[in-house]
């Protein structure tokens, strides 16, 4: 029982991370419509900007993660602009895009396989004094980081329920055309998107380098997949659905690490296919989304 | 020759052979069909582990190499074996992998299927001999055959060569039959593909599983010549090879995979081995990885269709000349008319002749909400048989939404259709259709990459050879068939004015062309009701005129149809009565006369 308790506490851990992220990457979805692929690597590149700052600068961990963050703004908009507008502008299909991303997400990986020697890299963080919390043991780092993704969540819940930036998102999102058409300067809503979505991809980048404790070129990669399901589990371009992903899928995670370590990504999965098997548009789907109507 | 020399050209074709075969599979999916299966290499690599543990003897017990059956049966039969593993497991993903209807959502379920698989072959030791793999794989004939290693080498060239040929044999059969063309019209349009009888989710999953099948026979083949397998040899990045390998050669056909297969896997891949080498082979192998990145970027931004093209196929050529003689067209359509209702003798025009006796449409109580929304609000009418309808509104007040509902397009939140006094409230849109309901898109909706003559010919249902298995008895088996219904398409195409485009690409007419391309495509289905969604819309006047003309005159045919459209004029012209929606619910009905002098109706919509 107590193991359970404790896998909980890292299910959550995980789960904070994943929320992060796939809020990041269904947002961006949402109002672009484009399944970005290589949204991992701007994980990956977010995390070793982040330990260029922190080794070669020495900057404080947080700060580091702030020039990752900052990073994964850049790289998602840089992407967006060189490489996906003008293949959208040219008339790719939706199919062949996928293929785009996935070529940037080789480009991206394997350039930075390159420049790292294939090696991995550590913070090098100090270890840290575990507190006990209803029978889960985290460190402040982690504690840290679960207060972190509660507080990003919260702000994206009010910029979407509250500000201009965040409605303008969600009409771009329900129907660029006719948001267009009532005046909302939706090319501006979709380069917002994309920077914001970079920095929620550069957070959850160092944040989850931070947690492995090691990391290196493949590593965000090998995560965007938990991150797709998470976000296909709750309706990919529905916000709160993602959270929902998240949590389930990291907890389910962790716990079934507890019988195997290899059951991890396993179990992830499995939970995503029974999901596509009654929901084949996932959990959320019908409900209002960030994204109405995936597939009309 | 010299022996080394000779092995390695051997080597090097059977490799062609192989990955031409698995070329074709993927070909099939992605560029015939559009399925982007992103586990493609896992369908291979359970080729090779399945021929191994089907040619190898029984795992004895305490050596290093576990795994599971070990039937040691003779060539073929392991790769029979493999053929059909690989169905097996592509029913078993696609079951749910092709479940959402986005292909890049689907594509990134396969690509988690792909990666857990791997986990789980490595993690699973007793499988097939996790990270270590199965080695020392009896080749074929082996034993049997006094051969020298070269001489081997090429009995096996022969020998990739013959299961090669099968495969492409196979696939050719596929692509050029009715099937292929129902498949590629599904790739061009699925909603459209399914709103004219196309079940898109099973006839996906055929193509998944023939695919399966193939890739699955590519890895048997190759295990055989290498005679070991293990996880190192396909990792998911290998999938993405075999994609760039198609799309540089050219999407949708054999020769373009083939080609694709010989640049890429081929030149490409084996060039690096001649190149001074690298300090690093991590290195190496890290730019050879970017490079294919580069490669996709630099292919779908200058060459989308690859190398080598899709073919266009013209198939005017083979609609017989009598039917395309002018003369000929209202006789041969009163003909064919006559041979399936012997009782009406009267001549009727070939826009008339498509179609069938008309069907009863009711419509009760209908609702779809989309978050609260409330879309359409319990609307309720009845269609009367043989007349026009039309169905006007405000913006907004839920007309489109109502025929998608009434079509199967989506499924309604409550209330019922009853087509012929069968509620088909729910029905997916393919089933909908079958009973005669066919509708048109808002949005042009033609196969843009499919001849104006082919997009006629995938609407009409009945054809031999529009199977997996009809596909395979070629083309002489599908002809009569496919002459009748050329001749039925002609006369249309003639009746249209629009014979000088039957072999230009749908996707290459203006606007208003497509508009026509798509009512005479629905007209093939043999529609009992046509629901026609804003037919006029981004139409050009004169076109305009035209399109309301084919409709006034398939209205006089006793076609029963129901017209959302915006352009009062035409609905006026065209439509004997008409349905006023405003937010989701019936505001009025009667003619237009009479609705113009309803201070409701004007007020909600005609003045405004």
């Amino acid at each position: 029982m107590s193991q359970v308790v404790l896998s909980l506490g890292f299910g959550l851990v995980t789960a904070s991370i994943l929320a992060i992220g796939a809020v990041g990457f269904t947002i961006q979805f949402g109002v672009t419509n484009l399944f970005n692929l290589a949204y991992g690597e701007i994980m990956t590149v977010a995390a070793f900007a982040a330990y260029l700052a922190r080794t070669t600068l020495h900057w404080d961990m947080w700060l580091a993660m702030a020039v990752g963050g900052l990073c994964g703004m850049l790289v998602s908009l840089a992407m967006s602009r060189c490489v996906f507008m003008p293949f959208l502008q040219r008339g790719t299909s939706q199919f062949a895009m996928v293929m785009v991303t996935v070529a940037v997400s080789f480009i991206l990986k394997n350039v930075l396989q390159i420049w790292s020697g294939a090696n991995f890299y550590s913070y090098q963080l100090p270890p840290e004094p575990s507190i006990r919390f209803l029978g889960m043991v985290f460190d402040a780092r982690e504690l840290a980081i679960i207060g972190l993704a509660v507080a990003s969540l919260l702000g994206l819940h009010l910029l979407f329920q509250y500000t201009r930036l965040g409605k303008a998102m969600r009409a771009t999102s329900d129907d660029a055309g006719l948001a267009r058409s009532v005046g909302i300067p939706t090319s501006r809503i979709v380069s917002a998107a994309w920077l914001l979505s970079g920095l929620l991809a550069g957070i959850a980048g160092v944040a989850l380098a931070m947690d492995l404790g090691t990391f290196d070129s493949n590593t965000g990669g090998s995560f965007l997949l938990l991150i797709v399901a998470a976000a296909v589990f709750g309706s990919v371009g529905e916000p709160y659905g993602a959270v929902l992903g998240a949590l389930v899928i990291g907890i389910a995670s962790e716990l079934a690490a507890i019988i195997s370590p290899t059951l991890k990504d396993v179990v992830a999965f499995a939970i995503l296919v029974l999901v596509l098997l009654f929901r084949p548009e996932g959990l959320r789907s019908g409900r209002v989304q960030l994204r109405g109507e995936v597939t009309a | 020759m010299s022996a080394a020399l000779q092995s390695y050209v051997a080597t090097l074709l059977i490799y062609l052979g192989v990955n031409s075969i698995a070329c074709w599979g993927l070909n099939l999916q992605f560029g015939v069909s559009g399925v982007m299966n992103f586990a493609f290499i896992l369908f291979q690599a359970m080729g090779a582990y399945i021929t191994a543990v089907l040619t190898l003897p029984k795992a004895t017990a305490g050596s290093a190499e576990t795994y599971i059956l070990g039937w040691h049966l003779p060539w073929p039969l392991p790769l029979v074996g493999a053929g059909v593993a690989g169905a097996v497991l592509a029913l078993a993903v696609g079951s749910f992998a092709l479940r959402p209807r986005r292909r890049d959502f689907q594509a990134t379920v396969m690509l988690v299927v792909s990666i857990i698989a791997s986990t789980l072959v490595v993690s699973e030791q007793g499988w097939f001999n996790g990270n270590q793999g199965l080695f020392g794989i009896p080749q074929p004939f082996a034993g049997s055959l006094s051969l020298l290693p070269a001489g081997y080498d090429w009995f096996f060239v022969a020998l990739t060569a013959g299961v090669a040929l099968l495969v492409l044999f196979a696939t050719d059969r596929f692509t050029s039959s009715p099937w292929g063309r129902r498949l590629r019209a599904m790739r061009e349009n699925a909603d459209a593909a399914e709103s004219l009888g196309t079940n898109v989710r099973a006839e996906s999953l055929k193509v998944y599983v023939a695919g399966g099948a193939i890739a699955a026979i590519s890895g048997g083949v190759l295990v055989e010549f290498i005679t070991s397998w293990d996880p190192s040899g396909w990792g998911t990045g290998e999938t993405f090879i075999f994609f760039v390998a198609i799309i540089v050669g050219g999407l949708g056909n054999n020769f373009g995979a083939f080609l694709g297969a010989f640049l890429v896997l081929g030149v490409f891949l084996e060039l690096p081995t001649y190149l001074p080498q690298l300090s690093n082979s991590n290195v190496e192998e890290s730019l050879q990885s970017a490079a294919i990145g580069v490669l996709i970027l630099a292919f779908l931004w200058w060459r989308p269709q690859g190398i080598i093209p899709e073919r266009r196929r013209k198939l005017s050529r083979l609609v017989p000349a009598a039917a395309r003689e002018p003369a000929a067209v209202e006789s041969a359509a009163s003909v064919r008319e006559e041979k399936r209702e012997p009782t009406t003798a009267v001549t009727r025009e070939p826009a008339q002749a498509a179609t069938a006796r008309s069907a009863e449409l009711s419509v009760r109580d209908l609702h779809r909400e989309f978050g609260g929304v409330h879309a359409v609000d319990g609307l309720s009418f009845e269609l009367v048989p043989g007349q026009a309808t039309g169905l006007i509104g405000p913006n907004g007040a839920g007309k489109s939404t109502a025929l998608k509902l009434i079509a199967g397009a989506m499924p309604p939140s409550g209330g019922h259709v009853l087509v012929d006094g069968v509620d088909v409230a729910g029905w997916p849109a393919h089933k909908v259709s079958r009973l005669g309901v066919i509708r048109t898109f808002q949005h042009t909706s033609e196969f843009g990459r499919l001849t104006v003559l082919e997009n006629l010919l995938t609407a009409a249902p009945g054809q031999p050879g529009d199977s997996i298995g009809g596909a395979l008895l070629g083309r002489r088996h599908a002809r009569p068939r496919q002459l009748e219904l050329l001749e039925q398409a002609w006369a249309l195409l003639a009746d249209f004015q629009l014979t000088a485009h039957a072999d230009t690409y749908a996707g290459q007419l203006s606007g208003g062309q497509r508009r026509l391309v798509e009512i005479m495509r629905a007209l093939m289905a043999r529609p009992r009701i046509l629901l026609l969604d804003e037919p006029m819309a981004g139409v050009n006047p004169t076109l305009r005129l035209t399109i309301e003309e084919h409709l006034r005159r398939l209205r006089d045919s006793g076609l029963t149809m129901l017209m959302v459209e915006h352009e009062l004029g035409s609905v006026e012209r065209v439509c004997d009565c008409v349905i006023v929606m405003a937010q989701g619910k019936l505001l009025a009905t009667g003619t237009m006369a009479e609705l113009r002098r309803n201070e409701e109706v004007v007020s909600a919509y005609l003045a405004g």
